[in-house]
């Protein structure tokens, strides 16, 4: 069963590559391609809007500060902003854990704003709920490989794991998404 | 819900930015045409830069070495014939200069260029020492040549210090002799006669300086010896004074007959000069001087073998360093990927 699951997502998921960029794009181009792309890997990473507007932002001013060192034949643009946007989520997921550990101690019962978690426009209440259980490093796989359609390679690359690893964090992540989808069918 | 219907739902379902941050990421874009760092222009990657150094680093030794070698083959202070008889002379003997050198190869017509470049100054006390080289045609020459030598050490005024004379297939001759100054270069012309020259030199180092340390240091110590008797015959000295200045005396007239005895060594040091002649057969093994490109290889490929213990020196100091600082980025990298699983594990 599982095996063919690992086949489908294959066969489901390779498809070609991107073509790259022509000749040296501008700045104001590449963000204005590849800002969706950031923006929902950033939603999934974060299961907040506000703040994945906001680490968004911060992405892009960063990468427009080391627009010159951008190198073509070390990778494309999408990777290299992906790469940008996880550093800079690393960065957040980091404080808010300090935060939070601030506020444990303090023995703070902090307001957390959770907002309603939006993963995009027509996804199911269900689906919705079954990403938030997800694990922050499931989702981010979720995003690369699915939603965004990255490589297996470039994922590899990206998350600093083997192409093995990604391929199975991602079944693990569809496999308790799908258990997730399973009880909810049956209450 | 199977895998492919839910990566479908969510392919279906993929985020768009919300119009507020595409105008805001718009605003951040409009800074490209102001932001231009000119610095990042002339950044080189660590890899190129290392893919055109390390080429650079080796092509600069390699052209160092070939210079140096070059240079040196040459020779500031060295006369050299090459082995098909034309002479360069290069010498930069300067007169008040402590040691002068110069060499000679080659055959006898050449000679007379190095005799006379080469020769004691009159009126200076000065070590001369020379040593030649000459082939003669087979073992019976060699017994002519050392033959021949002894008698002109003679005839000069000179002495033998050394002889070793072998005759047979491969005779050779070994002299040591020593000829008054004055008379060297005519000893080095006529030994110079006795075969064909394969290699000569003449050694001069210069004594005067330290016959004028001698001499003035002689004339001091008399001069306080004089004064200490004169102080001595007085009759109005205490017995302990007399006795501290007697003891002065003993040392002042010790130290004079140390300096007269160096006075007098120095002077016989530069009355006679030593000339070491080594008579050779073609059968003997003697080497012939290498050329200059020979020379040339050769430092060269000293200077190689230096430049090559000197980056083997800075890469054992370097390396436990360089071993410290990867173990530390291995280490950090190692902390922040766990800290990365543990931030994204929840």
């Amino acid at each position: 069963m599982k095996l063919r699951r690992t086949e489908n997502v294959h066969a489901v998921t390779l498809e070609a590559p991107r073509t790259g960029h022509a000749a040296a794009p501008s700045f104001a181009a590449v963000a204005e391609e590849l800002l969706d792309d950031v923006y929902g890997y950033l939603l999934y990473m974060t299961k907040n809007w506000a703040i994945a507007e906001d680490l968004t932002s911060e992405t892009f001013e960063t990468a427009l500060r080391r627009w010159r060192r951008f190198d073509p034949r070390r990778g494309t643009h999408r990777a290299w902003l992906l790469a940008i946007a996880r550093s800079v989520a690393l960065d957040w997921f980091r404080a808010d854990a300090r935060r939070r550990r601030r506020e444990e101690r303090s023995g703070v019962d902090a307001l957390h704003e959770e907002r309603e978690p939006a993963f995009g426009e027509g996804l199911s209440a269900e689906l919705q709920e079954a990403l938030r259980a997800l694990s922050a490093g499931e989702r981010e796989v979720v995003a690369l490989r699915i939603v965004l359609d990255l490589e297996g390679e470039e994922v590899a690359r990206l998350l600093g794991i083997t192409p093995t690893a990604v391929s199975t964090r991602l079944h693990r992540a569809l496999g308790k998404l799908e258990e997730r989808m399973r009880d909810h069918d049956v209450a | 819900m199977t895998s492919p219907d839910l990566i479908h739902e969510l392919r279906e379902s993929r985020p768009a930015a919300p119009t507020d941050l595409r105008a805001r990421v718009r605003e951040i874009a409009r800074e490209e045409s102001v932001r231009v760092p000119v610095r990042s222009r002339f950044r080189l990657p660590v890899r190129r830069g290392a893919l055109v150094a390390l080429p650079a680093a080796a092509a600069l030794a390699l052209v160092s070495a070939g210079a140096i070698g070059l240079s040196r083959s040459d020779g500031s202070e060295t006369a050299a014939l090459e082995s098909n008889g034309a002479l360069t002379l290069n010498s930069s003997r300067a007169p008040t200069a402590e040691t002068t050198t110069q060499t000679l190869s080659g055959s006898d017509e050449k000679r007379t260029a190095l005799d006379s470049a080469v020769g004691p100054t009159a009126g200076r006390a000065q070590r001369v020492s020379a040593t030649l080289t000459v082939e003669v045609k087979n073992s019976d020459g060699v017994s002519r040549a050392a033959q021949e030598a002894l008698d002109l050490t003679r005839r000069l005024g000179g002495h033998v210090v050394s002889a070793n004379v072998v005759t047979g297939e491969e005779g050779s001759a070994a002299l040591t002799v020593r000829v008054p100054v004055d008379r060297v270069q005519e000893a080095v012309v006529q030994l110079s006669g006795l075969g064909r020259i394969v290699s000569q030199q003449v050694k001069i180092d210069d004594l005067q300086g330290t016959l004028d340390r001698l001499d003035r240091r002689e004339r001091s110590v008399q001069a306080q010896i004089a004064i200490l008797v004169a102080r001595l015959d007085s009759d109005s000295l205490d017995a302990t004074t007399r006795a501290r200045l007697e003891a002065r005396l003993t040392n002042l007239r010790g130290e004079l007959r140390t300096l007269r005895r160096g006075i007098a060594g120095t002077n016989a040091e530069a009355r006679m000069a030593t000339v070491q002649l080594a008579v050779v057969t073609p059968d003997s093994g003697a080497v012939a001087p290498a050329s200059r490109l020979d020379r040339a290889l050769e430092e060269a490929l000293n200077v190689l073998v230096w430049e090559g213990v000197i980056v083997l020196a800075i890469l054992i100091v370097a390396a436990p360093f360089a071993l410290v600082a990867f173990a530390a980025w291995l280490g950090r990298r190692l902390y922040r990927r766990r800290e990365e699983d543990r931030l994204l594990a929840t």
